[in-house]
């Protein structure tokens, strides 16, 4: 709904370019088509802040492997943008009928298996835990921050006026629907490679599956109905024919996020929560967005780039590397 | 265990053998020779096409012989069997399908149409001459007869214009030696001639490089774009082999590259293409039609 | 809960000052901000785009000139002209494709606009200035089941696959989506 508000094609939700184009928003790059402050990310947030408090489920906890968490967001988004996209929106072109996510989608469900493989094995990248201080709050309150930074722009946000970050949902509509989809995702513990770890271990009787099974259908019916429908490998909007380099984006996307508990979007949501480990995700996301655009990581329609290639293979130097160092062996 | 001994010494030395026999050296290879049409020198000729002839060796693991072939002597060469692949302007390759059933391979790629090209009448900035009509009682100069992009084209563009360039222009010369293209373009800059017939690649090329700039002539006309130079093949040949040749050719890339006297040359680079591409025999109907209607070779009528 | 100190008390205090501090000056500070120089970026950005355009079309004004005159030919040297001042230029590889196409180099065209809408998305952007999205779309529409034909029947040809593979790319970049 949110494209045929005015968001960018097949970018209905996308987490990894909503933080691009807020990063660009900040001065973190300078790709001027890539620069807008999308409200559908502070409303992930403080949807789910409002909701944790609601469901007095906000607790400020935190505090394990702050370095290696914030770098593992910065891998997160090369990942992403590596592939073009985060998981969600991974899956909502593949229900417009983009055949090229097939590559990603077979490496973010491998991803999510070595990562289970990972876990098993006793690796454990440390627990939160619950922290009598305010650690939680702050990553709220940088949100509300953007917030009023969207409503009362200052003169040091800069706004693309073409591109795809020019493309934007009306501002209310866009900030109601991050709200609306930030309470729902914390009531549901919504997280894709969560329901794919959940099936891979549970099989259907996993209702987090269930629940992505639910959001794969309605993605479908909405892009049949609203004639967004283009099967097919060539002609995609925002998407390559690079299939290895989008395997290996999403691999890495995937091993990340079961071994940090969650992929970008629960990063979010976990942040508003008060979970400061993710918190320190997040702001590792937004300094991947910026680094992403500035030194040409990001893949584009072309294919993936040298730099794009390198970083991805550096990402998963660092989480096999992560895997040794944080294993927990028995005997 | 002799026996197991001697029956493993045997199969090592037949192994040997067939080894040492499925590996030709160079020298005792099938033989074959490629006529190359001079463009401007021999030595240029020998220069240019010496990788690329390497290359197609190496790749075909055939030892083949580069020639450099006079234009004039090219077809007669041909149909006596000097040389069995053939690279020439499209004209050429015309006149020696009509005559010897050359076939097509490819086509070669080079500025801004690619594997087509076109000509230009040019005439100098400032000298009035800006369409066709303005050509009638000028001097002018050609290049060279077989030239289909420095003299058909352009002889074609002036009949459709209207003009014959054999009644209505005062005279027309065709520059002696090599270098023709370019002693055209500054026989016409220097005021030698009011109008000249130029490539429209060399007017590029050498805008590209400077040495003219886009201000110092007026384009009279741009004939439309033709095939540019063409390899060919006897029809007599292998058709693997033929096939192999066209194979080795569309897949040059610029970084292909071949040793000579320790170094290692560019194949494309070194031959001044940009890359080879398969055209169809098709795709030569149009220089067939300026051919006809300007009277040249192959379809020349006394 | 332990009892608040005096300590307490005072950084409590504190904290509260710097908080009303920060709302006054957000309130009443924006007059007699003393910065030297003025913060708008995203109107500098659009100066800087609009003198961008404006010194493009200044450039190029020549060959448009020259199109308009009908001297298809003479523009596509001053192209090549300027082409050793400003290589990577994506309006001279735009221009380039539009003559070329007109010319009926159509291979040739069309990778020339895949260069320019590499080097620029602003060509397929429906707002844009400098926007030849129609021309690229009508390109895209007659062309692409044509090369694609002559693909599957030629499937050996490279040089059709890269035109195929660009008039793709270009299709892609028309559907919109995140770049």
């Amino acid at each position: 709904m949110l494209v045929l508000w005015g968001n960018p094609q097949n970018s209905g939700i996308c987490v990894s370019c909503f933080l691009e184009n807020s990063a660009g928003a900040l001065g973190l790059h300078d790709n001027p088509r890539m620069q807008y402050l999308r409200p559908e990310l502070v409303g992930f947030v403080l949807g789910a802040v409002v909701a944790a408090f609601l469901g007095r489920e906000f607790k400020s906890r935190g505090g394990s492997a702050p370095l290696p968490r914030l770098f593992a967001g910065i891998f997160l988004i090369v990942g992403c943008a590596v592939f073009i996209g985060c998981p969600i929106k991974m899956f909502f072109r593949f229900m417009a009928g983009d055949l090229t996510t097939l590559s990603g989608i077979a490496g973010l469900v491998i991803g999510v298996w070595l990562g289970l493989k990972g876990l098993a094995a006793g690796v454990h990248i440390g627990g939160s835990k619950q922290k009598p201080d305010g650690a939680g709050i702050w990553v709220p309150l940088g949100f509300l921050l953007l917030l009023a930074f969207i409503l009362w722009p200052p003169g040091f946000i800069l706004q693309s006026t073409r591109g795809s970050a020019a493309q934007s949902a009306p501002v209310l509509i866009a900030l109601a629907v991050g709200l609306f989809l930030g309470v729902l995702a914390q009531r549901s513990r919504f997280c894709v490679t969560g329901s794919i770890r959940d099936g891979l271990l549970m099989g259907y009787r996993a209702p987090l599956f269930w629940g992505f099974l639910i959001f794969l259908v309605s993605g479908l019916v909405t892009s049949l109905a609203t004639g967004q429908f283009h099967l097919g490998f060539y002609g995609q909007p925002g998407a390559h024919l690079d299939m290895l380099w989008g395997f290996l984006g999403m691999l890495l996307v995937g091993l990340i996020s079961v071994l940090l508990g969650g992929c970008p979007f629960r990063q979010l949501i976990k942040s508003g929560e008060g979970d400061a480990d993710a918190g320190l995700i997040v702001i590792g996301m937004f300094i991947g967005a910026g680094l992403v655009q500035s030194w040409q990581i990001a893949g584009t329609t072309a294919g993936v780039g040298l730099y794009g290639k390198v970083a991805v293979m550096v990402g998963l130097i660092f989480v096999l590397g992560n895997m040794l160092f944080y294993r927990e062996r028995i005997g | 265990m002799n026996f197991f001994q001697n029956r493993y010494a045997l199969i090592i030395i037949l192994l040997l053998i067939s080894l040492l026999t499925a590996c030709q050296p160079e020298g005792t290879r099938q033989k074959m020779r490629i006529g190359y049409m001079n463009c401007n020198s021999e030595e240029e000729t020998l220069k240019r096409f010496y990788p690329l002839t390497s290359y197609l060796s190496q790749k075909l693991g055939v030892d083949f012989e580069l020639m450099p072939v006079d234009t004039q002597d090219f077809s007669e060469r041909f149909a006596a069997g000097e040389f069995e692949f053939t690279h020439t302007n499209s004209l050429v390759y015309l006149i020696m399908h009509e005559e010897s059933q050359l076939q097509l391979l490819a086509t070669e790629k080079r500025g801004r149409y690619g594997s087509y090209t076109s000509g230009s009448i040019i005439s100098r900035k400032g000298s009035g001459i800006k369409t066709l009509a303005d050509l009638k009682g000028k001097r002018m100069v050609f290049g060279p007869q077989l030239a289909p992009s420095g003299f058909l084209a352009q002889y074609d563009t002036m009949l459709q214009g209207g003009i014959d360039p054999e009644k209505d222009i005062a005279y027309y010369a065709i520059p002696a030696g090599s270098f023709k293209h370019e002693k055209v373009v500054y026989g016409v800059y220097f005021g030698q001639y009011d109008v000249g017939t130029a490539p429209s690649l060399d007017l590029e090329l050498m805008t590209g490089a400077g040495k003219i700039t886009a201000d110092d002539f007026n384009i009279v006309a741009e004939s439309p774009i033709i095939p540019y130079c063409t390899f060919g093949a006897s029809k007599d040949l292998d058709p693997t082999l033929v096939e192999n040749f066209r194979k080795a050719l569309v897949e040059l890339t610029e970084k292909d590259v071949v040793s000579y006297q320790g170094e290692e040359l560019k194949v494309l680079a070194s031959a001044w293409i940009d890359g080879y591409e398969t055209l169809e025999d098709s795709d030569y109907d149009l220089l067939r039609a300026m051919a006809k209607r300007a009277n040249m070779p192959p379809y020349q009528e006394f | 809960m332990a009892r608040r100190d005096r300590f307490d008390i005072l950084t409590g205090g504190g904290l509260l000052v710097c908080v009303l501090a920060v709302v006054f000056l957000l309130m009443v500070g924006q007059e007699k901000n003393t910065s030297a120089a003025a913060l708008d970026k995203a109107m500098e950005q659009q100066i800087a785009y609009q003198a961008r355009i404006e010194f493009l079309h200044n450039l190029y004004q020549p060959v448009e000139d020259l199109r308009l005159a009908g001297q298809a030919s003479e523009a596509l040297l001053k192209l090549d002209e300027l082409a050793r001042h400003y290589p990577q230029e994506a309006h001279g590889e735009i221009l380039q494709a539009e003559i070329l196409l007109e010319r009926g180099a159509i291979k040739e065209s069309i990778d020339h606009y895949v260069r320019a809408v590499r080097l620029n998305g602003d060509y397929v952007d429906k707002a844009s200035p400098l926007t030849r999205r129609s021309g690229i779309q009508q390109l895209v529409d007659l062309r692409l089941p044509e090369f694609a034909a002559r693909t599957r029947k030629n499937p050996q040809s490279l040089a059709l696959q890269n035109t195929l593979t660009g008039l793709y790319y270009l299709q892609s970049r028309l559907s919109g989506g995140c770049e």
